[in-house]
């Protein structure tokens, strides 16, 4: 059978005549892949230069590729506590995906599968609060914290977070494909309601609830506006704020920011490989939507 | 073991942490910043808030900043979503004909710049865009022997904050464009390639119309994300130059944590709200009519 | 209801539950000690802290620093909020506004007798005053100076600094050189900090911001359109200053591109790392009829309703701090002291002793509240008349206008007059 294949989008595809065109293809993707890695290796390029380098420019390439940078970033701890601030952010990151990934479980499956009076009208508002940006919150939310006296402590960084409705969604998207004949047979051998929830939804939710923890610990390992406004004391900083301001203080010195840079993103970037197929999955899920 | 079917107000429990935190954090934060709207509560004088009505509102309509800054966000808006949301597809499309690892290594290497954090990412394109030691125009430089001014010209300031973003945030849109290919069922391509249609006219005719919910999805995202631009132009372009790049959410912030002009604020921030829900509930509806 | 009283109502209705601080823990009175310096400077105030600390076993004297911006933000907010640390640092142009907030102790009482006054300048001293009391100890001065580069001047054929508008053009002239290559590139002068050096020119056309009672902007006073207009021409008519924008100012005077730049004495430790640069400073050259520059002031303040004990621990390291301004005056400032700067290590110190003489004439921004606001307004039309895109006339004429509108707005709201 003669079958005119020309389009290079099926993988049962080996013709010698194809390979060509998926080859040319594949360049242009490898091209425009290392364009995008390109900011980042060049960052890190620079923060190994010496400061008359990067006044200097001559090539992307360090001539005499230095660690002094990162070495001077560390050596101040009193002046900025780099290590207090990385693990400030574990625990504000950590914390926070373990409460929104328990709340939200129990939200998403109660919303999912059992029968609550009204309940189209409560995730109806939960899904809208989706468009509302964070960011017309934050007045409110920070006279709430003072209210509270919760400014400067780390729960105001992790308990506002669990309102987020993304969670939600998401994991109700994901019980809905669950095949219910399993609970429903559970049911009928007398299980209880938590049980089934606990000792099979959970277990056969592990990816869903894998990739929203990750997705909850990155987004707040890179929050910003939060910490900024929200804390005051230096050694309770995150990351980001601290390397912000670490900027604002050596703005003259790019060598020392790209640097302060790096050391701030290399632990997301190994989450990144490290889970990187949870992520990109998860965010492909929370787009395919019913 | 035969009330399931009942209405289950037992199980809100299951519910009710996230709704506490839902309504603490959330739904009330946003009608109290309703109320703060209606206020005039200025922190720097010793006047105690009081209540002006629309006065807030009023007093935006009359204000320049407030206009400008609407401009500057609706520029960002149209150029970021087509330009973040084409090259998603493109990309995707790319990507789509690739096979099993190879495909998983490019989806990641385009991935990658989605995951930092916007300090570092402010770092790096400010360092790029400097006018002098700047990569960009280093090489323009050293090629062409030009300059942009990408600091100094609306529009080219404008452009740096796009190319940056669409860097940024690229990644998201193309994930999701891409698990929606994936589920485009290859009968139909290879249906329309036995009645003769090429690669364009496939991709117009089959692949794009049932990719459209997908599509329009990852544009109402982008557009309500474009919207709240602020880290890029605070860190990178400081709303410069003459404030031509301060967006919205720029204004909001200067306001209320700048000027401490609270209950203007919490107007500005609900009529972007207004604005976003706008768009978003249009194109929503263009989601659902097919 | 005094101010105070309502401004504390109306917290206490807004964030009831905030705790106040300043505990002891074994005795020790714990001091807080909020500051921006998070520059080189801060590693000397770190060193004077640490000296601190060891020389009174009976405090604990704990420092934080927070970038400026966000610094005066949180600052505030904490005040209102009962937060503020014991001890903090107020530049002179926002010391108004704290101390009408009543957020800072007065000082005088500690003071007394024992500390020698006489030794501030009168203006350094007056201007941290309000109703009659001080608000807090100024511990420098910190100009704009000139700074020039020794090799271009000496090519272009002078020996010293220029001291007026002629030599000023003289010299930017004759260091000035187009080419297409960047490299050779030669600019008379930068404009590297905007705002503070169209500020100094227009104190040295005799121009004036405010009328005297604050209650209304003079922005587009015909001296001030010809101050800003001026520096405007060095750019677009005279092309003997670098381009606004399409060239890094501060950087391109590093790269030794650039003949004169007005910046900071606090930029010197950004200079003496770069090895390769034979600079010097000198007092900004007068370009108008009368000697000014745009200076500001550290003060070191204490938090309204410290304890006696507490009071005396604080008021005991800015005494300290201020004895101490010498080694401070190392990482670019000028001692507000006269006895300090008439020492041997000081007049050794070649920067800081050349800007000394600058204090007498030194002029601060403003003491408005809504100094945010106005410092907006004044950036935008600096930046519009400097890129060309308005005439200093327009430009100002715009910003006197609107700040006029944020002054009726805030008498509309009934906000107290600013007192001088």
């Amino acid at each position: 059978m003669k079958t005119p294949r020309r389009f290079g989008s099926r993988p049962d595809r080996a013709k010698p005549a194809g390979m060509g065109r998926l080859t040319l293809l594949e360049a242009a993707m490898l091209l425009g892949g290392l364009l995008f890695l390109a900011p980042i290796a060049i960052i890190v390029l620079t923060a190994l230069k010496p400061d008359s380098e990067i006044v200097h420019f001559g090539s992307i390439l360090p001539r005499h590729a230095t660690l002094a940078n990162f070495g001077r970033v560390l050596a101040t701890p009193e002046e900025f506590p780099i290590a207090r601030w990385f693990a400030n952010s574990v625990l504000v990151s950590g914390a926070t995906s373990l409460l929104v990934v328990t709340v939200d479980a129990l939200a998403a499956y109660g919303l999912a599968r059992l029968n609550l009076p009204g309940k189209r009208w409560v995730f109806g508002l939960i899904v809208a609060t989706l468009m509302v940006p964070g960011q017309i919150l934050l007045t409110p939310v920070y006279l709430l914290l003072a209210w509270l006296g919760w400014l400067d402590t780390y729960q105001a960084l992790i308990v506002p977070a669990g309102a987020g409705a993304f969670g939600v969604f998401m994991l109700h998207q994901f019980f809905l494909a669950i095949p219910r004949d399993i609970e429903e047979a559970a049911m009928i051998d007398g299980c209880s309601r938590l049980r089934i929830f606990l000792q099979i939804v959970l277990p056969l939710s592990r990816p869903a609830l894998a990739t929203l923890g990750i997705f909850t610990f990155v987004g707040s390992w890179n929050d910003f506006l939060g910490p900024l406004v929200f804390l005051d004391s230096a050694e309770k900083y995150t990351l980001p704020v601290g390397v912000a301001i670490f900027q604002s203080s050596y703005y003259t010195e790019y060598g020392l920011t790209l640097a302060a840079g790096v050391i701030c993103t290399l632990p997301i970037l190994l989450v990144f490989l490290a889970f990187q197929r949870h992520i990109i999955e998860g965010i492909a899920m929370s787009g395919l939507k019913d | 073991m035969t009330g399931r079917r009942r209405q289950d107000w037992l199980g809100y429990l299951f519910v009710a942490p996230y709704l506490l935190l839902f309504g603490a954090f959330l739904v009330g934060p946003l009608l109290y910043g309703l109320r703060l709207s209606l206020f005039r509560w200025e922190m720097l004088n010793a006047t105690p808030p009081a209540f002006i009505g629309l006065g807030n509102y009023r007093e935006a309509f009359s204000d320049p900043n407030f206009w400008k800054a609407l401009w500057a966000t609706l520029r960002m808006v149209v150029w970021i979503t087509p330009c973040t949301v084409l090259l998603a597809l493109f990309t995707a499309l790319g990507l789509h004909s690739l096979r099993g690892r190879r495909q998983g290594l490019y989806r990641a290497a385009y991935f990658v710049p989605t995951m930092l954090t916007i300090t570092v990412v402010g770092i790096l394109w400010r360092w790029f865009y400097h006018p002098d030691l700047g990569l960009f125009n280093s090489c323009l430089q050293a090629w062409f022997g030009l300059k942009a001014p990408w600091f100094s010209d609306a529009a080219w300031a404008t452009a740096a904050i796009v190319i940056m973003t669409v860097w940024w945030t690229m990644g998201g849109p193309m994930v999701i464009l891409l698990a929606g290919l994936q589920g485009v069922p290859v009968q139909y391509a290879e249906a329309a390639t036995l009645d003769g249609a090429g690669p364009l006219q496939r991709l117009w005719y089959v692949t794009l119309p049932i990719l459209r919910p997908v599509l329009l999805f990852t544009v109402a995202l982008n557009t309500i994300g474009a919207f709240q631009i602020f880290g890029q132009t605070y860190l990178v372009t400081r709303g410069g130059p003459e404030y031509a790049t301060r967006t919205l959410v720029h204004l909001i912030y200067d306001t209320a944590f700048q000027n401490y002009r609270l209950g203007y604020a919490a107007a500005l921030s609900w009529l972007m709200f207004l604005l976003i829900g706008a768009f978003a509930v249009m194109q929503f509806r263009m989601l659902r009519e097919r | 209801m005094n101010r105070r009283a309502a401004l504390k109502a109306m917290v206490l209705a807004s964030l009831p539950g905030v705790a106040g601080c300043g505990s002891r823990r074994d005795g020790k009175v714990v001091i807080r000690f909020w500051n921006g310096f998070t520059g080189p400077d801060g590693g000397t105030t770190l060193t004077l802290v640490r000296q601190f600390n060891r020389a009174n076993p009976g405090i604990d004297l704990r420092m934080q620093r927070i970038e400026w911006p966000v610094y005066y933000r949180k600052l505030y907010v904490a005040g209102l909020g009962g937060r503020a640390p014991e001890v903090f640092v107020l530049h002179t142009d926002s010391l108004r506004r704290f101390a009408e907030a009543g957020m800072v102790r007065p000082i005088d009482d500690l003071v007394g007798t024992a500390f020698p006054v006489a030794d501030i300048d009168q203006n350094v001293w007056r201007a941290a005053q309000l109703g009659g009391k001080h608000y807090g100890l100024p511990i420098d001065v910190h100009p704009l100076c000139l700074y020039y580069n020794r090799r271009l001047l000496r090519e272009a054929g002078f020996e010293r600094p220029p001291t007026d508008l002629a030599e000023f053009l003289a010299v930017a002239r004759r260091i000035t050189r187009a080419s297409r290559d960047p490299e050779g590139v030669r600019w008379g002068f930068s404009i590297s900090n905007p705002s503070p050096t169209v500020y100094s020119v227009m104190r040295q056309f005799g121009g004036e911001v405010f009328t005297s009672d604050y209650s209304r902007c003079t922005l587009a006073a015909p001296a001030n359109v010809a101050a800003l207009q001026l520096l405007a021409d060095l750019i677009h008519k005279e092309r003997v200053a670098a381009p606004f924008m399409d060239f890094d100012p501060w950087v391109g005077f590093r790269q030794g591109k650039v003949g004169m730049t007005w910046n900071g004495i606090f930029m010197l430790p950004d200079l003496q790392k770069q090895k390769d640069l034979d600079f010097a400073a000198a007092p900004v050259a007068c370009l108008g009829k009368r000697p000014a520059v745009w200076g500001n002031t550290h003060n070191f303040c204490l938090r309204a309703g410290l304890a006696p004990r507490e009071a005396e621990a604080a008021w005991r390291f800015i005494r300290f701090y201020s004895d101490h301004a010498l080694d401070w005056a190392e990482a670019g400032q000028v001692p507000a002291r006269r006895s300090l700067r008439a020492s041997r290590r000081f007049r050794d110190m070649a920067v800081q002793s050349q800007c000394a003489a600058e204090v007498p004439y030194v002029t601060y921004m403003p003491q408005i509240p809504f100094l945010f606001e106005f410092q907006t307004e004044l950036d935008l039309a600096v930046e519009r008349a400097l890129r060309g895109t308005a005439t200093a006339a327009e430009a100002l004429a715009t910003a006197e206008a609107n700040v006029n509108k944020i002054i009726a707005r805030r008498s509309a709201e009934g906000a107290a007059e600013v007192r001088r």
